[in-house]
């Protein structure tokens, strides 16, 4: 690993960084140098600072960031804290998580050539460093097109070859999947695979998807919650040997190995530990398996909670639904899911009336939102925007919460009560006073569905909840929603996260191009192949689960499900 | 509706006769600046109408313009002229105006030729500067202009393609205001008529749009930084907006043409 005779392209020297509005420092002392050719991952608990960490790889702290950095980060033999993020690029480029926010000209091609250009390269080489990076992620054919007409995995991988065309032998990526689809992601690997096999890029990605990651890793760096580095090795040997102890840290094992630990405490010897889903299908197939658990499928006797019958929209000129019917039961917990554009958001919306649909193609117990009032239909349903702040509307959070009794012209003292309770349940009772906006995310996420619920509304509509979002928000919020729907609410998601899907929704509905291919029960659509169809993926464990030789095990596809 | 304009469109060469494609943006825009002075400056209708004339034959020889822009020129713009000419009409002064024939009589009010005249003045003068300015709006990119101001004007680059990358925050801040004002609605904030409740509610929109377009700009800037934005006190320039002879030509000849009409019309009457 040191028989290169130029300086290292990264050398990070115990750094400590502090962000100027935080006391505490994370990451916290942390020490590694990145070879030529090498693919490192960057594990750690949410709030562990691998994002900042990776922000001060190129220069961006303390350079762009109001930020204090202690120790030295060292890009090709130059300090980074006496050299300009400009210069600081030409040896490590960035990948951001968002990819509409990476995008600054328009033409895929004015996009790749924007880097070089600033760095002064000449006009003739600047397009062919263009070409060759537009080549490799393969969007040279669509040089000339605006980028706003590619798909997110497309945009992400303009990112990449934007990265590229720097020259830069490191290119560090920040959750580069964290935004796309599953065919987004998809695409994103394929491309780093074709990266890693030409051998002449060092990679470090900070990433959660580890299902997807994991095939190209050679080495693994564990940092914990206080920002210490823990543990440092090649990927393989590091995750399977030290299974326990970083579950025990919060790191987000892969999947399939997760499955794998739960097996084996059920009795099934899966050895060697498997980090992909390939890799657990293999173990599996070489044990004999017990029969199967029998799994409980929650079919629902309760009779619709909302019809959706002969449901059209058209925004501006165009259809974006075509004769959607379905019935959602009262008590389901409901994923829609397909592409972007496939309509699912707009179905959502037009289910909770938050855009209108026509008269009586929507009824909520008995409510057209069609026709309804505010007041009628926040008692009916309650929305959770994507984003959060889109919604907040007074300037305290109690107010926040408030607001739907209020225009419900309840009783003060009635107001008063409910308002308590809801702040107590989701937690923010000692934020009553705080203007919404400077909640954390995880508790505007909260807040946001505690309006949604407290004028009473039986059902809860959520578009994309976990988009963005870490793996740990995440599912601090899917056990919530989860409590919620035990409790007797009807849960309707928009979601691109399969592994979501099979482990939370007890229905699915699967869209395609404005219509619905189907509605059934979560494990009746993960045994069939109406994910594909949709230009969907299965989540990972199911895919490990199809391949098997056993059929009795084929249509387990949820981690509850295992023995 | 109307077709999104992209800022960012390549510049297309339509050949020698479409000769305004291929002229410098700069030398578009400062070539009708002395006519649009008169025009604000002048008083009667035929001296709109020569410019006017002017701008559009210009248009019809020098550019290549698809047939719903050709509507807009030939068709729109001089009814345009037309309606407004009325409805300025009926705000003159009808107490400083001459004597004249009465068009229409409703009540006391009276439309007389001079007033319509004069509304006839002010419409055209405003036709006219649109046609002028759509010699260079129709004919050059957003990208060609941003290069010229850099290339010719010494504008620092990081101002100029800063101001171009912007232009892509428009479409994504149109569609975030619809989904807010679609949350509001659904939270009951749509509360009450009126321009009061009306300002209140758009007031509501600010905190989040201002909240989510910092953000946004805040991730942009790293991402350029991050792709060596400003390194250097010049970037490599791939597309050289040139400023020919021919540039030169163009101004003076259009200036030249400003001045005949200035010498020439009789009617021109400068206050």
């Amino acid at each position: 690993m040191t028989d290169t005779p130029a300086p290292l392209p990264l050398r990070v020297d115990s750094v400590r960084i502090r962000h100027d509005e935080s006391t505490a420092y994370t990451p916290d002392g942390v020490s590694f140098t990145v070879s030529p050719g090498e693919v490192l991952l960057i594990l750690g608990p949410s709030g562990s600072g691998k994002s900042t960490l990776a922000l001060a790889l190129n220069g961006l702290i303390p350079h762009a960031i109001p930020a204090e950095l202690q120790g030295t980060v060292t890009v090709a033999g130059a300090n980074t804290t006496e050299t300009t993020v400009g210069h600081l690029s030409e040896t490590v480029s960035m990948v951001f998580q968002d990819p509409d926010s990476q995008i600054v000209t328009g033409t895929l091609l004015d996009e790749v050539a924007f880097g070089p250009e600033n760095l002064l390269v000449p006009k003739a080489q600047v397009l062919q460093r263009a070409e060759r990076a537009l080549r490799r992620v393969g969007l040279w054919e669509r040089r000339g097109e605006n980028p706003d007409t590619l798909s997110g995995g497309g945009r992400q991988r303009l990112a990449i070859a934007c990265a590229l065309a720097l020259g830069s032998p490191v290119i560090v990526l920040d959750e580069p999947t964290a935004n796309l689809d599953p065919v987004g992601i998809e695409e994103v690997y394929a491309a780093l695979a074709e990266l890693v096999a030409e051998g002449d890029h060092a990679i470090v990605l900070v990433e959660h998807n580890l299902d997807a990651a994991l095939d190209l890793v050679d080495r693994v760096l564990v940092i914990d919650r206080d920002g210490h580095l823990v543990l440092d090795g090649p990927a393989r040997q590091t995750l399977t040997e030290n299974v326990d102890r970083l579950v025990e840290l919060g790191v987000w094992l892969p999947v399939s190995t997760l499955a794998a630990l739960r097996l084996r405490t059920a009795g099934i010897p899966v050895d060697p530990l498997p980090l992909t889903p390939s890799e657990l299908t293999e173990a599996l197939n070489r044990v004999e398996l017990p029969a199967p658990p029998s799994t409980v499928s929650a079919i629902s006797t309760m009779e619709a909670a909302i019809t959706v019958t002969d449901l059209n929209v058209t925004r501006g000129r165009s259809k974006v639904l075509h004769g959607v019917s379905l019935d959602i039961a009262s008590g389901d917990f409901l994923a829609i899911v397909g592409e972007n554009g496939a309509g699912k958001t707009t179905l959502l919306q037009a289910i909770a009336g938050v855009v209108r649909p026509p008269r009586s193609a929507v009824s909520i117990n008995g409510i057209d939102p069609a026709t309804a009032d505010v007041r009628a239909l926040s008692r009916a349903i309650g929305f959770v925007f994507q984003n959060p702040e889109h919604q907040f509307i007074r300037n305290t959070v109690a107010e926040e919460l408030a607001h739907g009794l209020e225009i419900q012209h309840l009783p003060q003292a009635e107001i008063d009560d409910a308002v308590e309770r809801m702040l107590h349940r989701f937690g923010l009772t000692a934020h009553r006073h705080q203007h919404p906006f400077l909640l954390s995310g995880g508790q505007k996420r909260r807040l946001s569905v505690g309006t949604a619920l407290i004028a009473g509304a039986p059902v809860l509509a959520l578009d994309e909840p976990t988009f963005g979002q870490d793996r740990e928000r995440a599912a601090e919020l899917l056990d919530m929603l989860a409590q919620l729907n035990a409790d007797g609410t009807t849960v309707i998601v928009v979601t691109h996260d399969m592994q979501l899907v099979a482990d939370y929704s007890s229905h699915v509905a699967v869209m395609r191009e404005g219509r619905l291919l189907a509605t059934d029960t979560t494990a009746a659509v993960l045994a069939g192949d109406l994910l594909e169809q949709a230009g969907l993926r299965h989540p990972p464990l199911a895919r490990a689960m199809r391949a098997l030789r056993d059929e009795s095990w084929r249509g387990i596809a949820r981690s509850a499900d295992l023995p | 509706m109307t077709t999104t304009i992209n800022p960012y469109a390549e510049r297309v060469d339509y050949g020698r006769l479409r000769f305004l494609h291929r002229i410098n943006p700069l030398a578009k825009l400062a070539a009708p600046i002395p006519a649009m002075v008169l025009l604000i400056l002048a008083r009667d209708v035929a001296t709109p109408v020569v410019f006017f004339l002017l701008g559009v034959v210009l248009l019809l020889i020098g550019a290549h313009l698809r047939p719903r822009v050709l509507l807009l020129v030939l068709v729109l713009l001089p009814l345009l002229a037309g309606v407004l000419s009325l409805s300025f009409g009926l705000w003159a002064d009808s107490s400083k105006l001459p004597d004249s024939t009465v068009l229409l009589q409703v009540g006391d009010y009276q439309f007389t030729t001079a007033a319509w005249m004069l509304g006839l003045a002010t419409s055209t003068r405003l036709t006219a500067i649109i046609a002028l300015s759509l010699v260079a709006g129709l004919t050059s990119t957003g990208t060609d202009l941003v290069r010229a101001m850099v290339q010719q004007l010494r504008v620092p680059y990081r101002i100029g393609y800063t101001a171009l990358a912007a232009f892509r925050f428009v479409p994504r801040f149109g569609h975030e205001l619809e989904v807010i004002r679609a949350a509001h609605r659904v939270r009951g904030m749509a509360g009450g008529r009126g321009p009061i409740a009306g300002i209140r509610r758009y007031l509501g929109y600010v905190v989040p749009l201002l909240a989510g377009a910092i953000r946004h700009a805040e991730r942009v800037a790293l991402a350029m930084d991050s792709r060596a934005f400003g390194a250097h006190p010049q970037r490599t320039e791939r597309y050289v907006v040139p400023f020919r002879l021919r540039d030169l030509v163009f101004i003076l000849l259009f200036w030249a043409a400003t001045a005949a009409a200035f010498v020439l019309i009789p009617t021109l009457e400068l206050p």
